[in-house]
């Protein structure tokens, strides 16, 4: 028994730097800002209780609100599906046998380490701008350069390549799927006179679809939080036109620029919801088409 | 024995954990003048300052204060600095935490939501006594207050201006920047530029330029109770707007997705000798012909026929001392330093804007570069051509000011008239500054 209580210790004492982190940096900070969030708080007065009124004023009276929320919806629905068929055609490509694999392994995955970065989304900006290499191929090709800062839908779209871009970690995660896929449902295929495109749509897909899951859902969840390209691309104003406002940035703008930490933390709050909603969407609809091996046989 | 390992291993893990955890309060000092001052005698009273600014400013502020704790020994100067959007998000978590710095540089769009918060240290007892103001232009000491107290002072005097290539000028065919013209002078000057393939300028930001407009109208952007706009008639907000919207309607003001494009003010036609002006605040003089050492370019005042009206001295920034500092003296003692040792300002040499106390202008024109010398010429001709500032810019300015520049963006996207954006700036900047 002691012995017991004794190792339940050391195994309390091994995650306590987490716990105690978790505890102080995550929880504690999230009651007082759902405190925060049902009050008028400037950061210099203590805050003033003032029921939902943050929250009514977000969705009756606040048309940048709205805007930023269609600009991350756009966002995320745009950038996470053609983000995730990016890393797995890569996967694919990857998974062939070939001597420079590792070699391409850590390429393809180097911009997810650094895309989060400010200096990639400065990068991104020489590379849009108007003497920047997309614009020189553009003419190049005999077409009109594009005004990449200047239009919103443009300059949206730039931040949509941007997040296309680090496809690096689901990269990975996919890989280590296809790996795990055994060869003999390939062979079989074959003898069966399968063709490549059958085998993708009825071995691959099926097999790989919790990890799609997976994919799809940390991707979610990670682009609805973006903050840094937009922040720097856009030079912290959201532009063109709010063309850029994602909710984060908007967010920030309402907390830092304005004094508004009441209704920033309310704004923190409502994507907290509409994350979790649509995470449980995903969830719910993997029953349709995730396929567990081990149900296999049920 | 494994398990004494262990143990180690694991008080180990909790003290990185908290190294890491209480990292956070001093990893902000991104200055490193705690090496340079904590050696030598040791100071009995140790002061925090902080402002905002770029390399160059950073470095000769940490000599300033080297030489202000070698003649005050018992002062050490704790330096944080940081560029200016950091600057502000840090600032506001520290005054809500109650820790503010001693001395704190200020800017005329944040001074009032500091000083109404009761943030800011009344400046008004140490007049006379730690801080000499008696060579100080009382107009200059004024332009700090926020209603009974003078809570920022004042490090020196802006004044709006316009920046031209006078090469470009001629060739669009005009010979010589009249002192004074109108608006609408203004507008026919442009056209020529755009007829010879030429950009006039570069635009006007939306809120600075509109104050001029309103001031020579007889308003102003803030009403002097901060509680309001500072105009009644939204036909000149109509007016004002109408001439941007017509201005990159026709080239002369290269349009807004094409500023866009700019990585910085170096990417501007005018820069590269394809445009004629720069509207802007007098100290950013330096800065373009620093830019590009070809152009050689004048300053003249902005447009606008009621000159007078509309220009004032602007406080380029100011040093306020915060209200929870228990060293409020040796703070003063510091901005006393700052703004009376000739020594220290040939060090400073104008950069945060010209000096206030006339015995440091009149010993620095000698020193200054040509190009910061024609700046203070042109600010001691505004102080005498120029009507006072009225009251500093009322918490919530930076709300109206993004509000403002979002409206004209819009305005010159052709997405809303004129006539829309005032009735809808009106609306929108009452409930914003009524609260």
């Amino acid at each position: 028994m002691q012995t017991h209580m004794k190792q339940n210790l050391w195994g309390y004492l091994f995650i306590s730097p987490f716990i105690i982190g978790f505890l102080a940096f995550t929880i504690v900070p999230m009651i007082a800002s759902l405190y925060f969030s049902f009050t008028s708080y400037n950061l210099f007065n203590p805050p003033e209780w003032i029921g939902f009124a943050n929250y009514i004023e977000m969705f009756t009276s606040d048309p940048r609100y709205i805007q930023s929320l269609k600009v991350t919806f756009i966002y995320v629905l745009a950038g996470v599906p053609l983000q995730l068929v990016s890393a797995l055609f890569v996967a694919m490509l990857l998974n062939t046998a070939s001597r420079a694999v590792g070699l391409y392994r850590t390429v393809y995955y180097l911009p997810s380490l650094i895309g989060g970065s400010v200096a990639v989304a400065i990068m991104w900006r020489n590379i849009f701008g108007d003497e920047g290499i997309i614009n020189l191929a553009l003419q190049g090709l005999g077409l009109d350069p594009v005004r990449w800062f200047g239009n919103p839908t443009a300059a949206l779209w730039m931040l949509i390549f941007l997040a296309i871009w680090q496809f690096g970690s689901s990269m990975l995660i996919f890989l280590a799927g296809l790996k795990s896929i055994p060869q003999s449902y390939y062979e079989a295929a074959s003898v069966d006179g399968g063709s490549y495109f059958q085998k993708f749509f009825h071995i691959t897909l099926p097999m790989l679809s919790p990890v799609i899951l997976f994919n799809t859902v940390m991707q979610t969840i990670g682009t609805f939080m973006t903050f840094v390209p937009a922040y720097v691309i856009s030079k912290g104003t959201g532009g063109p036109l709010d063309g850029t406002l994602l909710y984060s940035l908007y967010l920030f703008k309402q907390g830092f620029e304005f004094f508004h930490m009441g209704y920033a933390s309310a704004m923190a709050w409502v994507i907290l919801v509409v994350i979790a909603v649509i995470t449980s969407l995903i969830f719910y609809s993997s029953k349709f088409w995730v396929h567990y091996e081990s149900e296999g046989g049920r | 024995m494994k398990k004494s390992l262990l143990g180690l291993f694991g008080v180990i893990m909790m003290v990185l954990l908290a190294a890491c955890g209480g990292e956070d309060g001093t990893e902000n000092t991104s200055g490193d003048a705690d090496n340079d001052t904590d050696g030598g005698t040791g100071g009995d009273i140790t002061l925090r300052i902080a402002w905002w600014g770029d390399q160059s400013r950073n470095d000769y502020t940490l000599e300033v204060i080297e030489m202000f704790e070698e003649q005050n020994p018992h002062i050490t100067i704790e330096a944080e600095y940081a560029g200016w959007d950091d600057y502000w998000q840090r600032l506001a978590p520290q005054a809500a935490a109650n820790e503010l710095p001693d001395i704190i540089q200020m800017d005329l769009s944040y001074i009032s939501q500091y000083a109404d918060n009761g943030q800011l240290a009344d400046l008004e007892p140490f007049f006379g006594e730690q801080i000499d103001i008696s060579d100080i232009a009382e107009n200059t000491i004024e332009a700090g207050r926020i209603n009974d107290g003078i809570y920022g002072f004042n490090l020196g005097s802006n004044v709006l201006s316009t920046h031209y290539n006078p090469e470009i000028l001629a060739e669009i065919g005009i010979d010589e920047m009249p002192e004074r013209y109108s608006w609408d002078e203004y507008q026919e000057m442009a056209e020529l530029a755009a007829n010879a393939d030429y950009i006039f300028d570069t635009g006007m930001q939306s809120d600075v330029f509109f104050n001029l407009y309103l001031r020579q109208h007889d308003g102003r952007l803030y009403a002097e109770d901060g509680n309001g706009l500072g105009y009644e008639d939204d036909q000149l907000f109509v007016d004002f707007f109408t001439i941007i919207k017509e201005q990159v309607d026709s080239g002369a003001t290269p349009s807004p997705d094409e500023t866009a494009q700019y990585a910085g003010p170096e990417d501007s036609p005018v820069m590269k000798g394809e445009g004629v002006a720069v509207h802007q605040w007098s100290n950013q003089y330096v800065g373009i012909q620093e830019m590009n050492e070809d152009i050689n370019f004048e300053i003249a005042p902005p447009p606008g026929e009621e000159l007078e009206k509309g220009l004032f001295l602007k406080p380029s920034m100011y040093f306020s001392i915060s209200e929870n500092s228990d060293h409020k003296e040796a703070a003063a003692e510091f901005i006393d330093f700052w703004a009376n040792d000739i020594e220290a300002n040939k060090i400073i040499l104008g950069e945060r804007g010209v000096p206030v106390s006339s015995i440091v202008q009149e010993e620095l024109s000698t020193e200054v570069d040509a190009a910061q010398a024609k700046v203070f010429e042109y600010v001691t001709w505004a102080e005498e051509n120029s009507t006072p500032m009225g009251a500093p810019d009322p918490s919530g300015a930076g709300e109206i000011i993004e509000l403002l520049g979002n409206l004209s963006e819009q305005i010159a996207y052709g997405e809303v008239t004129p006539e829309d954006a005032a009735a809808h700036f009106r609306t929108q900047a009452e409930s914003i500054l009524g609260n």
